[in-house]
């Protein structure tokens, strides 16, 4: 059983950051909300979404499983204006899942569960440094470092209690430095770590400039990377694995 | 089996040059390999083939997608453009792929996290499933999930692993593996009748399949495979030959119309599916439902061998492109199909109704034939005619038919021969009129100029040399603009890489070239160029151009 309306703006800002890595996923509709858990075909970069039940208008489920084609949903809720509100209802006999906009309803076909690639076990990491600053500082780095380079180095000066971005081209090279007056906060620990940009531009789509962003870095290790949407009621978690510096 | 190992086989076989030392090797690697799916596996990776040749399920994977996941898992601003370049220096996409450093990127998997994948190294099932998820994804997005999954092998790959890899992936595996090659090395592995194993390859069409039945029933099981309804064999092919050739060597000749169609081979089952399949055994059903709903009126399960033609109002042949904007279509294929209608010609039957009939004769099979289709609305048009003679000057009325009906000219076939798949053999030949064209394969293109800058403009043709291909000349004449965006979407899926204006293409397409003489010239690989060519039109036969032998033949005339 499922029955949920919820916000054209909350529905699209979940699916969103799920798709930048995936093309399919399944979703758990849970008692308490749903959840959606996915990892790249390359193990890379996954990702760990919750949207409570409060985040929705009504909510009623009972912890099915279904599978879904990302980016049809996504054509569907983008019908909607931001403000309009989406009904979404499963079938369980034909397993379709009944979507109401205004007037418009569309029918759509899930995915079975099963095809879909096996959810990610979320590694449990003791990551030392945590940056926490706002979307749009994630957003000026992701952009700068992407004009010289594919590669971008995340770290924290644990001496001089920075947070820094680097980025080495082949002719031009990026460096910015944020301090704690330009952070919401920083703990310091021993932290550098390089990234593909291609993985971190994907995940930067899906980060609201507003939005509170926080980083968990560590040596030669993943990036933790979470932010709330939906007034605080959804939570997005990335994980991206590290390149090895060559030199 | 691990990928290494099989990169390491294929790295000795590739080093080799004699051709028995190469089946030795062959066999070598069948033999060791254990597990049965490693075994179906490995026999087509050595051709560079990852899935059967009968399977619609093709891995399709551009150069410039396998350059992007090359470039991803190369490190730091490795570009696709820089890849490209190299390929370009170098002429091969596998020592490209192994002159980097790949595995940089690190999983999830290292930390305690991702989905499970073995941390260990590359398995031949890790690239066979890869492999098999890529020519699963299709719809929006498809392309970027290729290229993930092309970075997600390669970043697993040594530097000797990554150049088969790269070359499997683009199809061109060039260790010295033929077809030839492996019958041989099956039957010298598994120590079977090496005719039993080309039997059984014929009528099955999967190495895989064959290598591993070799294996676990030996000859018995070889004589068990038989052709399958709604499985494609390879279609049997002819050389160029002359009337007289024919009679010299079998006394009295099939004369059959060759039609300026597209080859197509129909497998229909009234209690199942009605398929058909192209000559290289891709599924053209959909596009061709004159054809299906032909088909549907035949009441027993058969495999025929025919042509489509396409034809105009008053029902005359029109050139083979017409037959081709119909044939490789997947949408409005209703529209197109009241712009242009196609009919089929079926000269040859190879199974009804449970009994195969390869190891018939031809008048045999084409008795069959004229008894299946004598049945069914339509069926004579359906059929094209045969006729036996033994006198030149019949042969030369029935060309003369044919040529003012609109078509190519004629088929000579042994009235004798059985159905050999895939064999290109002295049975079947195809008689040229003595026009001055030649049939080349186009190896490379320039962008044009002008209003004519997002097209193709200047195209080099090559003639085949054994397994290479050398240039004779380029062709920019003769061509109208509607032609030139045609033949540059027919180009374009086949670049291997582009500098500047000018272009390297793979050869796939052959054009007919009309020209004014042959002369020796320094200018082309082949030593001769051809002096005012122009172009005619797309060739049909499109895995057969002329030959660097039959240009020297000509330019001694």
């Amino acid at each position: 059983m499922f029955k949920a309306i919820v916000s054209a703006a909350t529905l699209t800002s979940a699916l969103d950051s799920v798709s930048v890595l995936v093309d399919e996923c399944k979703i758990h509709l849970e008692e308490e909300g749903l959840s959606i858990r996915a990892v790249d075909p390359a193990n890379v970069g996954m990702v760990d979404l919750t949207l409570d039940a409060a985040a929705f208008e009504s909510y009623e489920a009972d912890g099915g499983l279904i599978g879904v084609d990302l980016s049809r949903l996504e054509d569907i809720a983008g019908m909607a204006e931001s403000g309009q509100l989406i009904q979404l209802e499963l079938d369980e006999e034909t397993r379709k899942l009944h979507i109401q906009i205004d007037g418009l309803e569309y029918t759509l076909a899930l995915i079975d569960p099963d095809s879909i690639r096996q959810e990610p076990d979320i590694p449990d990491l003791d990551l030392p440094a945590r940056v926490v600053l706002e979307g749009k500082d994630v957003n000026r780095s992701v952009k700068a470092a992407d004009m010289v380079s594919d590669h971008i180095a995340l770290g924290v000066n644990d001496a001089e209690e920075f947070f820094y971005v680097n980025a080495e081209g082949d002719t031009d090279d990026v460096h910015l430095e944020l301090t704690q007056d330009d952070l919401i906060d920083l703990q310091v620990g021993p932290a550098h770590s390089l990234f593909s940009l291609d993985y971190l531009k994907d995940m930067n789509k899906a980060i609201p400039g507003d939005t509170e962003v926080t980083l968990d870095l560590g040596e030669e290790f993943p990036i933790k990377l979470y932010f709330g949407f939906a007034e605080g009621q959804g939570q997005v978690t990335y994980m991206l694995a590290p390149r090895i510096q060559s030199d | 089996m691990q990928f290494a190992a099989f990169a390491d086989q294929a790295a000795t076989i590739e080093a080799e040059p004699a051709d028995l030392e190469i089946i030795t090797h062959v066999a070598i690697l069948f033999e060791e390999t254990e597990s049965d799916a490693d075994l179906e596996r490995v026999a087509r990776f050595v051709q560079g083939r990852v899935f059967p040749a009968w399977d619609s399920t093709k891995l399709d994977i551009g150069p410039r997608t396998c350059y992007e996941a090359i470039a991803r898992a190369a490190g730091q601003n490795v570009s696709a453009d820089d890849v490209e370049t190299s390929v370009a220096e170098r002429g091969d996409i596998g020592a490209v792929a192994a002159s980097y450093e790949f595995g940089t990127q690190r999983g999830l998997g290292a930390f305690g996290g991702g989905a499970a994948s073995s941390v260990d190294d590359l398995t031949v099932t890790d690239v066979y499933e890869t492999l098999e998820a890529v020519a699963s994804a299709d719809g929006s997005g498809s392309h970027d999930t290729k290229v993930d999954l092309l970075f997600s092998l390669f970043n697993q790959c040594a530097p000797e692993e990554a150049r088969y890899l790269a070359r499997l992936v683009l199809s061109e595996m060039r260790i010295g593996v033929g077809e030839g090659t492996v019958r041989d090395a099956i039957a010298s592995a598994f120590e079977v009748p090496a005719d039993d194993v080309e039997r059984a390859l014929q009528v099955s069409n999967d190495y895989g399949d064959v290598a591993v039945v070799a294996r676990t029933d030996g000859v018995a099981g070889l004589e068990s495979l038989s052709l399958a309804v709604g499985r494609p064999v390879q279609a049997m092919l002819a050389q160029a030959g002359t009337a007289h050739d024919a009679l010299e060597a079998w006394d009295l000749a099939a004369v059959e119309w060759k039609y300026d169609g597209a080859r197509i081979q129909l497998h229909h089952d009234p209690d199942g599916e009605t398929r058909i399949f192209s000559r290289n055994m891709e599924p053209v059903t959909d596009a061709l439902p004159e054809v299906v709903e032909f088909a549907e009126t035949i009441s027993k399960p058969i495999i025929l061998d025919g042509e489509v033609v396409a034809v105009d109002d008053a029902g005359d042949p029109l050139p083979f492109q017409a037959v081709l904007r119909r044939f490789r279509r997947k949408h409005d294929v209703a529209k197109t199909r009241e712009a242009i209608e196609v009919r089929p010609k079926f000269f040859d039957c190879l199974h009804v109704d449970g009994e195969d009939l390869l190891e018939t004769s031809l008048t045999e099979r084409h008795a069959r034939l004229e008894r299946v289709l004598s049945r069914v609305d339509g069926g004579g048009e359906a059929t094209s005619g045969q006729w036996l003679t033994d006198d030149p000057e019949r042969i030369e009325a029935i060309d003369a038919d044919a040529l003012a009906a609109g078509h190519e000219g004629i088929m000579l076939k042994d009235p004798s021969s059985t159905y050999s798949p895939g064999r290109r053999g002295k049975r079947w030949l195809k008689r040229k009129p003595d026009v001055e064209t030649l049939d080349c394969v186009v190896t490379g293109a320039e962008w044009g100029e002008g209003r004519r800058a997002k097209y193709f403009g200047t195209f080099l043709l090559s003639v085949r040399d054994g397994e290479n291909y050398e240039t004779i000349g380029k062709v920019a004449t003769g061509i109208t603009d509607e032609q030139l965006v045609e033949l540059t979407e027919l180009l374009e899926p086949h670049v291997r890489s582009e500098s500047g204006k000018t272009i390297d293409l793979e050869p796939a397409v052959v054009f007919e070239v009309g020209y004014e003489e042959i002369q020796t010239s320094p200018t082309y690989s082949s030593g001769y160029a051809l002096r005012f060519p122009r172009f005619i039109e797309v060739r049909s036969d499109s895995d057969d151009p002329d030959t660097l032998e039959r240009v020297k033949r000509l330019s001694e005339q």
